[in-house]
């Protein structure tokens, strides 16, 4: 492997640890990717509402804000037929996005030779490659899917081997699953490695007497991933499942991140989980049943429902289109796309334009998107993130970032920040092409002026300015100063969606 | 302008450090009965070497040795350990744990907003704004919630662009002084006031001198940095009145014994840092350490500890009585322990913070920080 990390692909894939710019690798990329289809139409009609275009608004919501020209292209398509394409992300071509993460080795390399790379590569690899889906891909909804669900089965990259495992968790578990059975997701995660190592689950064994089990695993299971913390369990069933949870080991020599079952490790007695009786000599599937009691259990649709409630309409959802997504999931058996789909698709998501503050992930990304940036996701534009409060798979504990958006408001200032330095092109590796993103927006010929501003908000905010908001940006500065487009990234208006 | 204001520093220990080996209970043998790897040996026990020994603080506890930098704080009378102490949540949930005690509303029902918000709201004075609250760190926590909050790792590195530009400041400030003309969308003005907040903190942080050279010992890491921050925006007198930083990983399920003694080295040494840094100030100052609640009393088969109740405290400052373990000792006997094996609560959390907030921050509406709670004094203060 050590001839590997010398290859000439390795090392741009560790660009943030390098210190390559926009190199002639780069800039051959961006080409190819430009033809692959990441440009910017010209022209672009922005809306001229002054309510939130409807569309710009679902694709804030089925994805991480509009590239230009996609509202009109979405419009053309309709929404219906646009959410079904999504459902479908395999038969979506995404040729562009893909070449972009080419050269990104570590997020396809099998779990155990993961650990021929310094963590240091794997952990910013995996930040990157994060970053430039989301940004690129046309699987828009997938990779909204993928983030929810990262921070549902929130596993930190700070905890010793999951610097390493969870690239494989993301890819094997989260991206495997991000649109399937909750129930397969569920079984993915219990038995990743890096779960096993972030919740303890591989210091779980029996004891002398076949007590004293780890229980860590086993609380966050019930609370955070399915029941929820009013979900109706008691300590006693922390303690039954964690018994079913025994045995499992993860290796850390010869094919490391390797999960095994040692059967001397495992617990097993008879056990009583929520009620339902678990006999003895179960062995290994002690771990299958307990997993269908919880995933099954009626609480946990309503708790995975009014969670992606919450993610997709508000952060207090209507109780109509609550009851709706956990009726869904209960009658599709956790069937996560059917789930999906009638929360996009409802009346409820339609009426709650800007409810929702972007964290900072969503900030930058649509921020991005919007501009039709080029941009090789280096470690500055990660950086941003950190001072944002969102450096990506960093956060500590297992209940993942939160979703409601005043947890957002104390950092404000470096959205600011972020703004002015994309505005001023000064990210190490990311450039917008602003004479492109004006032409395209002008339309009648003007330059610079409050009338071209205009249609830059309108661009921006999916909805026509209001007269405060452009009268504040108007008076800073004159024609193409690019701090009037940071002005416009940094407003109200724009940490909405 | 604010000299005479006091500074809160809030300390938050998070994922449940272990109370029972931070502050030993080495005087009852059941201790050792319940962790025979993991107990910390008594002060005079000639089998373990010096280093590894507890340090005693009254002849009933006594400190793990890697927090032997409070030793002397606690000696010169300025540090007071509250053991046993905990809230009325027994989910042993980190973050439902952590939201109750943080938000720290009546049983059973959730409080609008943080404590410290809710003493910033009632305190006597001018509302607060800009820089009286700051979260050292990448984001503020919930006891901070409702009230305008500067999140910052470093004070220099608060600063908006490359070089000064009053009027873009100017245009941003209009641009979240302006109500929607479209109806006012959920924390409309939550976002607008922390936009404007953050202007002007931005403006009171140019202010400040450089970092002085008295050069405190700050362990690595995201509480010692955040300390001595907080240490510089007291010393530059810009009106903190609260500081909150978050001292992470306390969770130790599994080999605990290699992940305490960091944790608490880490601790002591920070606080004992910062109490140098602060030197005369220390007057007006008051720091408390807390978490979410303690560990199981017996150790798991992973030579780790699972979620527990009965919790700890320390509070370090000038006018505190200090050189006292406050407790109501619940004990550790098998019938003494909160099943399936806890520490009980005997001091709910609220009554040593509400003597904070009345006797050293000078606010009376204590009734309305803690609403509908029943706060016994444990004479914290003089």
């Amino acid at each position: 492997m050590s001839d590997r990390r010398l290859s000439r692909r390795s090392l741009l894939g560790a660009g943030a640890l390098s210190a390559l710019d926009l190199t002639g690798c780069d800039r051959a990329l961006s080409a190819l990717t430009k033809i692959a289809g990441d440009r910017v139409p010209d022209p672009i009609e922005p809306p001229s509402s002054p309510a939130i275009d409807p569309i710009h608004h679902l694709l804030g919501r089925a994805g991480f804000g509009p590239w230009p020209g996609q509202v009109e292209e979405v419009r053309r398509i309709g929404k219906e037929a646009y959410i079904d394409a999504q459902l479908d992300p395999d038969a979506i071509d995404d040729t562009a996005c893909a070449l972009r993460t080419s050269v990104i080795d570590t997020v396809a390399t099998p779990t155990s030779l993961l650990f021929e790379f310094p963590p240091e590569q794997v952990e910013v690899e995996l930040q990157r490659h994060a970053l430039l889906r989301a940004v690129y891909s046309k699987r828009q909804l997938y990779e909204v899917m993928v983030e929810f669900w990262t921070d549902h089965f929130n596993v930190a990259i700070g905890k010793s081997l999951c610097r390493h495992l969870k690239t494989a968790d993301d890819r094997d578990v989260i991206r495997a699953h991000a649109l399937g059975r909750f129930r397969d997701l569920l079984g993915a995660s219990a038995l990743s490695p890096a779960m096993l190592v972030y919740l303890d689950g591989r210091a779980n064994a029996r004891g002398p007497k076949g007590e004293r089990p780890n229980e860590n695993y086993a609380r966050e299971l019930m609370e955070l991933h399915t029941l929820g913390l009013h979900g109706g369990y008691t300590q006693k069933d922390v303690m039954e499942a964690a018994r079913c949870l025994t045995g499992f080991v993860v290796r850390e020599e010869w094919a490391p991140g390797l999960v095994e079952f040692v059967p001397e490790r495992h617990d097993d007695g008879p056990k009583t989980v929520l009620g339902h009786v678990i006999p003895a000599g179960g062995g290994r599937a002690d771990v299958e049943r307990l997993l269908d009691i919880v995933a099954s259990h009626p609480i946990t649709g309503w708790f995975i429902g009014e969670k992606l409630c919450r993610t997709f309409i508000a952060d207090r959802p209507p109780a109509s289109i609550v009851r709706r997504a956990a009726d869904v999931f209960h009658e599709t058996d956790g069937d996560i796309k059917k789930v999906v789909r009638a929360i996009l698709l409802s009346d409820e998501l339609a009426e709650s334009t800007w409810a929702k503050i972007k964290r900072p992930f969503r900030l930058v990304v649509s921020a991005l998107r919007a501009v039709g940036a080029d941009t090789h996701a280096k470690g500055d534009l990660l950086d941003h993130l950190t001072r944002m409060g969102q450096p990506l798979f960093s956060f500590p504990t297992p209940d993942g970032y939160p979703t409601q958006g005043d947890a957002w408001l104390g950092t404000l200032l470096w959205r600011f920040n972020f703004a002015l330095a994309l505005a001023e092109d000064r990210i190490d590796g990311t450039r917008v092409d602003w004479e492109a993103l004006h032409h395209a927006l002008r339309g009648d010929g003007l330059h610079g002026d409050t009338a071209s501003l205009a249609r830059l908000a309108r661009h921006l905010f999916g909805r026509a300015p209001d007269e405060t908001e452009l009268a504040a940006v108007a008076g800073y500065g004159a024609g193409r100063d690019p701090r009037r487009v940071a002005l416009l990234l940094s407003a109200p208006a724009f940490q909405r969606y | 302008m604010s000299a005479t204001r006091p500074l809160l520093v809030c300390v938050y220990l998070r994922g449940a450090a272990d109370a029972l080996n931070l502050v030993v209970p080495y005087a009852d043998d059941r201790y050792y009965a319940l962790r025979p790897t993991l107990a910390v040996a008594r002060p005079d026990d000639p089998r373990a070497a010096a280093k590894d020994r507890a340090i005693d603080l009254d002849g009933r506890f006594g400190l793990h040795p890697s927090l032997a930098k409070l030793a002397p704080l606690y000696g010169a009378g300025e540090l007071a350990v509250v053991h046993a102490v905990g809230s009325d949540d027994a989910t042993r949930s980190h973050f439902e744990a952590q939201d109750r005690m943080e938000h720290a509303g009546p049983k059973d029902e959730p409080a609008a907003g943080g404590w410290i918000a809710r003493h910033l709201d009632t305190r006597p004075g001018r509302r607060a704004a800009g820089l009286t609250a700051v979260a050292a760190g990448t984001s503020a926590p919930e006891s901070l919630r409702g009230a305008p909050v500067a999140v910052l790792r470093s004070v220099d590195e608060y600063r908006l662009g490359k070089t000064e530009d009053a009027a873009f400041e100017r245009a941003l400030a209009a641009l979240y002084a302006s109500r929607p003309s479209d109806g006012a969308p959920p924390l409309d003005a939550d976002l607008r006031t922390a936009g404007r907040d953050a202007l002007a903190t931005l403006g009171r942080l140019r202010r400040i001198p450089e970092p002085s050279a008295r050069g405190a010992a700050y362990p690595e890491g995201p509480l010692g940095d955040g300390l001595r921050e907080i240490a510089r925006l007291s010393r530059a007198d810009l009106g903190v009145e609260v500081a909150c930083v978050d001292h992470d990983g306390w969770d130790t399920h599994f080999v605990e014994a290699q992940l305490l003694p960091d944790l608490a080295r880490t601790l002591g040494d920070a606080l004992f840092a910062f109490r140098e840094d602060i030197g005369d100030a220390m007057d007006r100052v008051v720091v408390v350490c807390m978490t979410e609640f303690g560990r199981r009393a017996y150790e798991n088969t992973s030579l780790g500890t699972d979620h527990g109740r009965g919790g700890i405290m320390f509070v370090l400052g000038g006018g505190v009585r200090g050189r006292r373990v406050i407790t109501d000792w619940p004990g550790l006997a098998e019938d003494r322990l909160e099943p399936p094996g806890d520490l009980a609560v005997t001091i709910d959390f609220r009554e040593i913070l509400a003597e904070i907030v009345r006797a050293r921050l000078g606010n009376p509406r204590v009734e309305e920080v803690f609403p509908k709670t029943r706060l016994r004094r444990w004479g914290l203060f003089g």
